[in-house]
């Protein structure tokens, strides 16, 4: 598994490399460069994954080519005095008066409601997908925290605040109803 | 001209338009510092609990560690423990590889629980990993009850999920800026710098361990409602397409089967497997059920599984072909999460990345704070408490790993970790000093706390290469931040 974890990080730091390269110059990216860059990632991916079984490979790949680039980055470091330019920081978020009844329905919308209708989403593919139930239940059970995620992104970014609900209301509805009439087979 | 021309082609890339930018980025800043704290705790003691079993090592040096166990020997062994546990109860032994040294056993039923280590003869030396303990508990459940625990930290990992995703798409220049770490300078300019590059190129890392932790912090609530939903409450019925039937109850006393004999045919049914772990059910009664499940080097975990009965009949014999794909995700994922399947230059590299997600999570704070300041509106009780939390749960730690090695409980390490934590949060929110000087005062405590511990703990337990190895780390980890401190403090002086 060394040499897994090695080849990871090597492959990682070598498309990073080349990555860096492409988008060394601002205002013109090397096509070529950058498609090398990613070739060799997908390169280490696969090649990992061959090596020491699809998931097992695949997963210790993700960690180190993750490692490897971070280290490009590390390594191409600047130290510098200078004070920001308004140009080099990221962009501002909205910010302005706010109402606290707004900001109880984000809470629910994120929180509660996002959960059921995460929940609704799960249980529907659980009961109505194809396939085994217990890999319906598994991958149901994926979907849910990613989609209750997913309706974290939405609700705290959505200034319409009446269509999220109605949105999120009406897929717990639909979910939990479509999974209670079909049930389990 | 042609350069403004390309710059404005590259910002149009983007598939959101400016202002969705700046809302995705104002919920993810309310998103972040909503469970900021709890999720910088729960990725530094999920850092920590990648090297669990390197932990209770080094706490426990006298432990036997071996690398390989005879199957007469584990039969012994197990005998030993079957004994001493309540008939009815669970085994689950371990058997130890190259890889993974030490074999265990615990036995495990509603009302006893106990964990030994196995030594070359078969001898049971009880695990006394206090702070160990300590540590995977404050991951799984924060030390709270166990589903209301494990819940939030569910609900914090699909945070962390939520902050991932807002992170990305409130990134416009996530290819333009991919490789610009900009130390020094502007303190926002440079936080901002760590938390992408780390938060991007360490993203599908991130999203794996975020979305795994989420799972099974959320599965009993899940499972609860599904039950709800489709069998009236019943989660047996859920957990039941999961796990094997228990089998028909008969109590009447019995030695347990030849486990040697059971390994053999179980080695003989799963070719090119290596038995990991033996389950047997109700030891010490005539209706045990013995599993032993076996590992292939290409598979994440074991899947080869072969139960026998009490006359060592074989009553299921499953490989990797024969399981559902749920069945054997369900098996990756805990592996996934914590990074225990590939030895220690995995769990290196998952530790690496682990603390990478708490710079992450305490560079967001950071940037907050540092934009209040810039734009003038400053909230220094809110600096002091942040510092309070990124540098002094590291310190909280450290100073309930000290107190676990003076008083080996794991109540003594809750305490000392509850203790402190309060005590540096009461402190700094009421001490009026600037951040940065209270910042730079729990990085000199950490600093001298680690290398105490990494003292302390080589004058007072065995001599390990495992053991000195930590002791090591920690004192090198103790002397960097010494060092680091040093020429801030006595540029302070001198300016």
């Amino acid at each position: 598994m060394l040499t897994v974890a090695l080849v990871g990080v090597a492959g990682g730091a070598g498309g990073a490399v080349l990555l860096r390269r492409a988008w060394a110059e601002r205002t013109r990216e090397r096509a070529a460069l950058v498609g090398a860059g990613w070739i060799v990632l997908l390169a280490t991916l696969l090649l990992s994954a061959w090596t020491a079984g699809a998931v097992k490979g695949g997963a210790v790949a993700i960690a180190g080519i993750a490692l490897g680039t971070l280290g490009i980055v590390a390594q191409g470091r600047v130290v510098r005095t200078a004070r920001a330019t308004r140009d080099m920081l990221a962009p501002e978020p909205l910010e302005g008066p706010s109402r606290a009844w707004r900001g109880v329905l984000k809470f629910l919308l994120a929180g509660p409601l996002g959960m059921a209708a995460a929940m609704g989403i799960a249980f529907c593919y659980a009961t109505w997908a194809p396939g085994d139930p217990r890999t319906r239940i598994i991958v149901g059970g994926l979907l849910m925290p990613l989609g209750w995620a997913l309706a974290m992104t939405w609700t705290l970014a959505d200034q319409r605040l009446l269509r999220a609900v109605a949105v999120l209301v009406g897929t717990t509805v639909a979910g939990f109803a479509l999974a209670a009439v079909r049930g389990l087979a | 001209m042609n350069k403004a021309r390309n710059a404005g082609k590259a910002k149009s890339r983007w598939p959101l338009p400016p202002a969705t930018v700046r809302a995705v980025l104002s919920g993810h800043g309310i998103l972040g510092l909503a469970f900021a704290a709890v999720i910088y705790l729960v990725c530094l003691s999920g850092t920590l609990a990648v090297f669990v079993h390197d932990l209770e090592r080094w706490e426990q040096p006298a432990a036997p560690a071996a690398t390989h166990i005879d199957d007469a020997v584990m039969t012994r062994a197990l005998d030993v423990a079957a004994r001493k546990a309540p008939a009815g109860t669970t085994l689950y032994a371990t058997l130890p590889s190259e890889q993974e040294p030490g074999a265990t056993i615990v036995a495990y039923s509603p009302s006893f629980e106990r964990e030994w280590t196995v030594d070359a003869q078969g001898g049971l030396v009880e695990k006394a990993a206090a702070f160990s303990e300590f540590i995977l508990k404050l991951h799984i459940a924060l030390h709270l009850p166990r589903s209301w625990g494990e819940f939030i930290v569910g609900l914090t990992g699909v945070a962390l999920l939520s902050s991932l995703v807002s992170g990305i798409l409130a990134h416009p220049r996530v290819f333009k800026d991919a490789f610009h770490l900009r130390l020094g300078g502007s303190r926002r300019l440079q936080e901002a710098d760590l938390h992408n590059r780390l938060g991007i190129w360490a993203l599908p890392f991130h999203v794996t361990i975020a979305l795994t932790g989420a799972l099974l912090g959320l599965s009993t609530l899940i499972v609860g409602v599904l039950a709800m939903l489709l069998y009236r409450g019943d989660t047996a019925k859920v957990y039941g397409l999961f796990i094997d039937a228990p089998p028909a109850v008969n109590a009447t006393p019995s030695p347990l089967p030849s486990v040697s004999e059971l390994l053999a045919e179980a080695r003989r049914r799963a070719p090119g497997a290596q038995p990991h772990q033996l389950t047997i059910e109700n030891a010490g009664r005539a209706d045990v059920r013995v599993t032993v499940t076996s590992q292939r080097d290409r598979l994440l975990v074991p899947q080869d599984t072969t139960s026998f009965d009490l006359a060592g009949r074989v009553v299921k014999n499953q490989h990797p072909d024969d399981l559902a794909a749920g069945t054997r995700i369900l098996g990756g994922i805990g592996q996934l999460h914590f990074g225990w399947y590939g030895g220690l230059p995995v769990r290196i590299i998952y530790g690496l990345l682990g603390m990478a997600l708490c710079v992450v999570t305490s560079s967001g704070v950071t940037i907050w704070l540092a934009r209040r300041r810039d734009k003038g509106r400053a909230v220094p009780q809110w600096e002091r408490l942040w510092a309070a939390v990124a540098w002094g749960q590291p310190l909280a730690l450290v100073l309930a790993a000290l107190a676990a090695i003076a008083l080996p409980s794991t109540a003594t390490a809750l305490w000392t970790w509850l203790g402190a934590t309060l005590a540096l949060l009461l402190g700094f929110g009421m001490l009026r000093l600037p951040a940065p000087v209270c910042a730079r005062g729990l990085r000199l405590a950490l600093a001298l706390a680690l290398i105490a511990l990494g003292a302390c703990h080589l004058l007072v337990s065995r001599t390990t290469p495992g053991g000195l190895f930590v002791d090591i780390v920690l004192l090198i980890v103790g002397a960097g931040l010494l060092r680091s401190y040093m020429p801030i403090h006595f540029a302070a002086r001198n300016g």
